[in-house]
């Protein structure tokens, strides 16, 4: 950080919850792509995860991530 | 023209239009990250054809919420919270091809094979950007890397549709028709006073001329590889 510059609020905590997010989805995907043809219950698991991480992350509601 | 190059600590040193363009292109490009995945998550994660489909639209967007973060971060540095794009509604979003929904995987497949194809027109941009925060960012090869590759699964996806010929071809064709404009604009006004001080600051390469000119290029001869109708240029047109 700059002499006298001050990072806007939150910057630090928005970012890792944003890493966790990401890392979620991502694990999600990952854990169901090699068994898309063998596994469809892995496979839709891992979807259902995926749309409640986006659901929240769409919702943009940051003061409720903030708590 | 400006050839420093400016680190955060240097930052509150630099020339106040320096700033206020950092800022606003940073606002802009976060604005534009999550903007995407705003048009699409909520009704092509569940409509997708495939499961397949499903997780690379979820992946799609969890790549595009990362670009995010790091946008947000260079800002949040700067002291500049753009956390407020994350809550607003897509009417609000900067950029107009972001303030609608996308409903249709054909609209999905084009926004990749031609609105992300803009995305990193933009990124390239700020290679080698006087401020060196940014350009670390963009020179990170994954950005562009993931970038591509939604840009080469809305191609293929988009070859596909038109290759099946008859409607199939007609509802790609109007998905083209209709991103192809928003594209272009994107790309703001051949005549901007900003976008000479961007250039003069060292935080923008090419003018808008010149990066619309090299995309049009770029994606006439796709379209045309793929059977479709290259649209009018000038139909609809924002900003020319």
């Amino acid at each position: 950080m700059g002499e006298g510059m001050e990072a806007a609020p939150n910057t630090e905590v928005l970012d890792e919850q944003f890493k966790e997010f990401i890392q979620a989805l991502q694990s999600a995907v990952s854990r169901a792509m090699p068994h898309i043809k063998d596994d469809p219950k892995v496979v839709d698991k891992a979807i259902e995860d995926c749309k409640e991480i986006l659901d929240v992350v769409m919702e943009g509601n940051v003061s409720e991530w903030l708590k | 023209m400006f050839n420093d190059k400016i680190e955060l600590k240097d930052f509150e040193k630099t020339d106040p239009e320096y700033q206020e363009l950092l800022r606003r292109v940073l606002a802009i490009q976060a604005d534009c990250e999550i903007g995407g995945p705003n048009l699409y998550v909520k009704d092509i994660l569940p409509n997708a054809p495939r499961k397949v489909d499903q997780l690379i639209v979820a992946r799609t967007a969890a790549e595009e919420m990362d670009h995010y973060r790091k946008m947000a971060r260079l800002a949040g540095d700067m002291g500049v919270d753009v956390s407020y794009v994350l809550s607003r509604s897509n009417q609000e979003r900067y950029v107009e091809a972001f303030r609608g929904t996308i409903t249709t995987w054909e609209d999905f497949s084009v926004f990749g094979f031609l609105i992300d194809r803009v995305g990193r027109f933009q990124l390239e941009e700020f290679i080698g950007a006087s401020y060196q925060p940014l350009a670390r960012v963009v020179e990170d090869p994954q950005v562009i890397r993931e970038e591509e590759g939604h840009i080469d699964f809305g191609t293929n996806c988009t070859a596909e549709c038109a290759a099946k010929g008859g409607e199939a071809k007609e509802r790609i064709q109007k998905s083209v028709d209709y991103w192809y404009t928003k594209g272009l604009d994107m790309f703001g006004k051949s005549q901007s006073y900003r976008s000479e001080r961007y250039r003069y600051w060292g935080l923008k390469r090419r003018t808008n001329a010149e990066a619309r000119e090299q995309y049009t290029r770029e994606v006439n001869a796709l379209i045309e590889k793929m059977g479709l109708q290259i649209p009018d240029p000038n139909k609809g047109r924002l900003y020319t």
